[in-house]
């Protein structure tokens, strides 16, 4: 009737080591957890796992694509010719300026607007939706558009620089290895910066209100408040942001394939792979170079995660 | 036989024990309110009977089965949620119908059921709402529908009343007073709220750190609390803890030295381990206390003090007073307390009305006389 | 001061305008030129006198690109119910349930979606040979899954875990399984997760390219990014600007209309998608 305090319980016990105990609810919810995973599981493995467990071999061999003859295992020969390769290292050489080039400047100009976006100011509805258009149009479009803009002789933006004095004659633009990469940077920019801008923003919009209004009445400058109280606040949402933009910028294909075509020097890794394997038919080949894409894409993130110090929260709990 | 019985039921988060060791019968027909501070594992007690939490060691039995291995819905319980957990996209009516659906009762079964339930409740012109078309009163009904129509051998309700406001809360109290009087179920209420604890339960079971501290009826608690912690806990404002030593004991009862030399005898039975010279710790409860002379006939202790701070609350004013020692007392006054801040006060406590407490906590059982006594007084005085 | 705050106020607007002329400009441009037709082409005025609509006549009669733009709304329309479905039992079972490895699975997930896709081209690509799905639209909804499943499986886990835990508890006393949770309880509360989930979904299928190009051979396979790419002309070395700006315009529009409808479920499925630092 009365409640004891059994403290002998566990004393006799002799207080063993403790394993927690998954009761028979728990279980059955674990198995349903497990039935209900199955499909995508599957499904992953499926489109995910092993084309790139085959991409992997298949760069060790001399497939081709649409032989029937059985491909051999020629070792890491494919690797050795891409390394000798000029044509690789200037993609290499693309894709890094590429990229480093884009994400720093989306990065800045992202901040820019997600600051604009964060000012409690009328106009800024106006100015989220304007930024969203680029971010909805297909990168081909993009691209298409801005190859028209960038045209030789009737581009727009040869017209506006003379115009303006800036340029005396028109450019070819593309056909210049120099310009067309700072042009596709440029497009790159203006399609991913809404995206940039919106991390950032969700970002900003999570610091506390209180913060800037202290700091407004111990009259800090604002330029002293964004670099001493912003930025180190939201530096891990802008770290992830910008690791998530340079994984994209690095595996670009489809504004360099329309905007250039095979045109070599203006080649990404990605339309260098995908030239090998289905122009050249030379599966190996392809495979390896998309392999070392892949090698270097984790290179890279590795480096980013360290130096920016990020720990990945995919699941805290 | 009880309707529900606790054995020894352990609960383990990772390395944290959350539950102790808990044995506990409930008999049917039972209102029972655990109540205790926020962590002490009520709300967790709670969830083992109801199934949401499986226990690492122990029984618990509902009716004459274990149902240790039971998932909640065969168990016979039914609960009401802190936050009412009403499914959004289902009227009131889904709502309640929903568990009966499951266990496939046809649709006339499932209809008179919540009908009835709702009669009850005096919801049936809500029945085809949606909970966010509804208040938050009303929400707590239906939430307390859709435990109705299971007719559960036992209801469960973790803090129902959180989330209403002041005057709904009381309103709502009364009626699940009433509902449970109706329906003679047996009830297990977890709230943190003294006041509902001691206005609801037959018995109330007070929880500390996962153990149960205190078993026993509200008034009980109030009268004999069976430790200090159980003494702190029941009752508002707080009981006064006044750190005393032991001089002596005899058929009267303990002798303990109070700040300012003064000697008091608490009419306590004293036992044999306690010895003069030890630490005791004396209790009082605030509304206990008097300010000014001791009543005529009324053996008390008279404590010198001043006033530090005077808290009017209308019915009754608070009186905090320092003693020479340092120490401070609530006293409380009923009506509008005419004491100014810094006044040197004399502080009665009635020898009747003390609690007294060993080093380790546990209270010393209080005198059959003197309880009758305080029973005694407060007769007269409410009859005055 | 008062002046001081003037000229801040007249910047701010004026950096507001340069943004909006700068984010709307090249679509506004697009547009300008696929009205314009012949010489009238290659003129730069900023607005097109007398507007002639050759160009979207001409995008539908000199190839299938009705056929192009049903391909894409195929392909993306179900890739799209595909993995929402998938994903919607797998958020469950990620979001809601304690088990072990769950972290690690979350990972790998969001490892996917960020891979290269070239890094598993050949080995679709021979998949897909193999399946006997090369060339058909299929194949291009069984390969968009490695991009739009982990992409839905990660936002509507973010999602699953929002929801309350004491609704799923109340399910639990009612006698639901977790497939009766899921479906009965959860599903009705995870509509707009789905609609914003299978939205951005669907714009990156709609707009993908490199797949589309690789695994389709003839022009009516072919979805709308690989179509526009294509389009040739009369000669090799001279593009049909116009057309091609045409073609643009008519699948941008509605994509756009459909995001600006859509705006703030847009933005806040995008940051609920992106991990927290």
């Amino acid at each position: 009737m009365t409640a004891t305090v059994p403290n002998s319980v566990a004393a006799e016990a002799g207080e063993p080591v403790r394993v927690e105990i998954v009761g028979r609810m728990e279980q059955r919810r674990r198995r349903a957890a497990v039935f209900f995973l199955m499909p995508t599981v599957i499904a992953l493995l499926l489109v995910a796992g092993w084309p790139l467990v085959r991409t992997v071999y298949l760069g060790f061999t001399d497939a081709r694509l649409g032989g029937s003859e059985q491909a051999s295992f020629v070792g890491l020969a494919n690797f050795g010719f891409l390394l000798s390769d000029p044509a690789w290292w200037t993609a290499t050489w693309v894709t890094l300026k590429f990229a480093t080039a884009s994400v720093v400047i989306e990065t800045v100009l992202g901040m820019v607007i997600a600051l604009v976006l964060n000012a409690h100011l009328p106009g800024r509805g106006l100015m989220r939706a304007a930024v969203l258009v680029p971010w909805a149009i297909p990168t081909v479009i993009s691209a298409q558009m801005w190859g028209w803009m960038y045209h030789d002789l009737y581009g727009v933006v040869n017209t506006l620089l003379v115009g303006l004095g800036i340029l005396d004659a028109p450019r070819a633009w593309m056909a210049n290895p120099d310009t067309a990469l700072w042009a596709m940077v440029a497009v790159d920019v203006w399609k991913t910066t809404p995206f940039m801008a919106l991390l950032i923003l969700a970002a900003l919009q999570t610091l506390p209100h209180e913060i800037y209004e202290a700091a407004r009445v111990d009259g800090v400058h604002p330029l002293k408040v964004f670099w001493r109280i912003t930025l180190p606040l939201i530096r891990p949402a802008l770290m992830v942001a910008i690791i998530f933009r340079a994984l994209d910028a690095l595996r670009m294909f489809d504004l360099a394939y329309v905007m250039a075509g095979a045109n070599a020097a203006t080649a990404t890794l990605s339309v260098y792979a995908r030239q090998n394997l289905v122009d050249f038919q030379d599966v190996g080949f392809g495979s390896a170079a998309s392999t070392l894409l892949v090698l270097l894409i984790l290179l890279i993130t590795g480096i980013l995660l360290t130096v920016g110090r990020v720990r990945l929260a995919a699941d805290a709990r | 036989m009880s309707a529900v019985e606790l054995k020894g039921v352990e609960k383990q988060f990772g390395k944290t024990n959350v539950i102790r060791g808990v044995d506990l019968s409930i008999n049917s027909g039972e209102f029972i309110v655990f109540v205790g501070p926020s962590g002490c594992g009520k709300s967790t007690l709670l969830r083992l009977v109801a199934g949401l939490e499986e226990p690492t060691g122990g029984q618990v039995r509902i009716g004459d089965q274990v149902v240790n291995d039971k998932p909640p819905s065969e168990r016979g319980i039914a609960m009401v949620f802190q936050s009412y957990a009403l499914y959004p996209h289902m009227t009131a009516r889904e709502n309640m119908a929903f568990g009966l659906k499951l266990g496939r009762m046809d649709k006339a079964g499932i209809d008179s059921a919540v009908n009835e339930a709702a009669r009850i409740l005096q919801i049936e012109h809500l029945l085809g709402r949606k909970p966010r078309e509804l208040s938050g009163g009303q929400r707590q009904r239906v939430a307390i529908g859709r435990a109705l129509v299971r007719h559960p051998k036992v209801f469960l309700f973790d803090e129902p009343l959180s989330n209403l406001d002041a005057a709904l809360r009381v309103q709502t109290r009364l009626e699940i007073a009433r509902l449970h009087r109706n329906l003679k179920a047996t009830m297990i209420y977890v709230t943190h709220d003294q006041v509902e604890a001691m206005t609801l339960a037959d018995r109330i079971v007070v929880l500390n750190a996962g153990q149960v501290e205190q078993v026993g009826s509200p008034l009980e608690l109030y009268e004999n609390p069976s430790n200090q912690f159980v003494a702190g806990f029941i009752g508002s404002p707080s009981m006064n803890f006044i750190p005393v030593t032991m001089v002596g004991q005899g058929v009267d009862g303990v002798s303990v030295t109070l700040p300012g030399e003064v000697t008091a005898t608490v009419p306590v039975i004293p036992e044999a381990v306690e010895t003069s010279g030890d630490r005791l710790v004396l209790g009082v409860r605030p509304e206990h206390l008097l300010l000014g002379d001791a009543e005529p006939g009324v053996p008390s202790a008279l404590i010198a003090g001043r006033a530090l701070l005077v808290e009017q609350l209308g019915e009754s004013g608070l009186v905090h007073v320092r003693l020479e020692d340092g120490s401070t007392l609530a006293v409380r006054q009923p009506g509008t307390v005419l004491i100014e801040e810094n006044q040197p006060v004399q502080v009665v406590l009635p020898l009747h009305r003390l609690h007294l407490f060993d080093e380790s906590g546990r209270s010393f059982r209080r005198q059959r006389a003197a309880l009758s006594q305080a029973t005694d007084r407060s007769t007269a005085i409410s009859a005055a | 001061m008062h002046a001081k705050r003037l000229v801040g106020r007249g910047l701010f607007y004026l950096l507001v305008a340069v943004i909006i002329l700068y984010t709307l400009f090249p679509f506004y441009w697009a547009i300008v030129s696929s009205l314009r037709s012949g010489q009238g082409l290659f003129s730069t005025a900023l607005i097109p006198s007398d507007p002639v609509w050759d160009n979207y006549v001409a995008v539908f009669r000199e190839q299938p690109f009705a056929a192009n733009i049903l391909n894409s709304v195929i392909v993306a329309t179900a890739v799209v119910a595909l993995s929402l479905m998938l994903s919607l039992t797998a958020a469950y079972a990620l979001g809601r349930v304690r088990f072990r490895g769950r972290g690690t699975l979350l990972m790998v997930v969001l490892a996917v979606s960020m891979f290269p896709q070239v890094a598993v081209l050949s080995g679709l690509f021979e998949l897909i040979r193999w399946l006997g799905l090369y060339n058909s639209l299929t194949g291009l909804i069984l390969s968009y899954l490695i991009f739009t499943l982990p992409f839905t499986v990660w936002v509507l886990t973010t999602f699953m875990r929002e929801l309350p835990k004491e609704l799923e508890e109340a399910a639990l006393v009612d006698g639901a399984s977790p497939w009766v949770t899921l479906t009965r309880v959860f599903l009705p509360l995870m509509w707009p997760a789905l609609v914003t989930t299978g939205l951005l979904a669907f714009i990156a299928a709609w707009n993908e390219f490199l797949f589309a190009l690789t695994f389709t051979l003839s022009n009516e396979m072919r979805t709308v990014p690989v179509a526009i790419a294509l389009i040739t002309g009369a000669s090799q070395y001279e593009l049909p600007w116009g057309r091609v700006m045409a073609a643009s315009v008519i699948v941008t529009v509605p994509l756009i209309i459909m995001v600006l409808i859509f705006q703030r479920r847009i933005v806040a499925g995008l940051t609920a998608g992106a991990v927290k630092g």
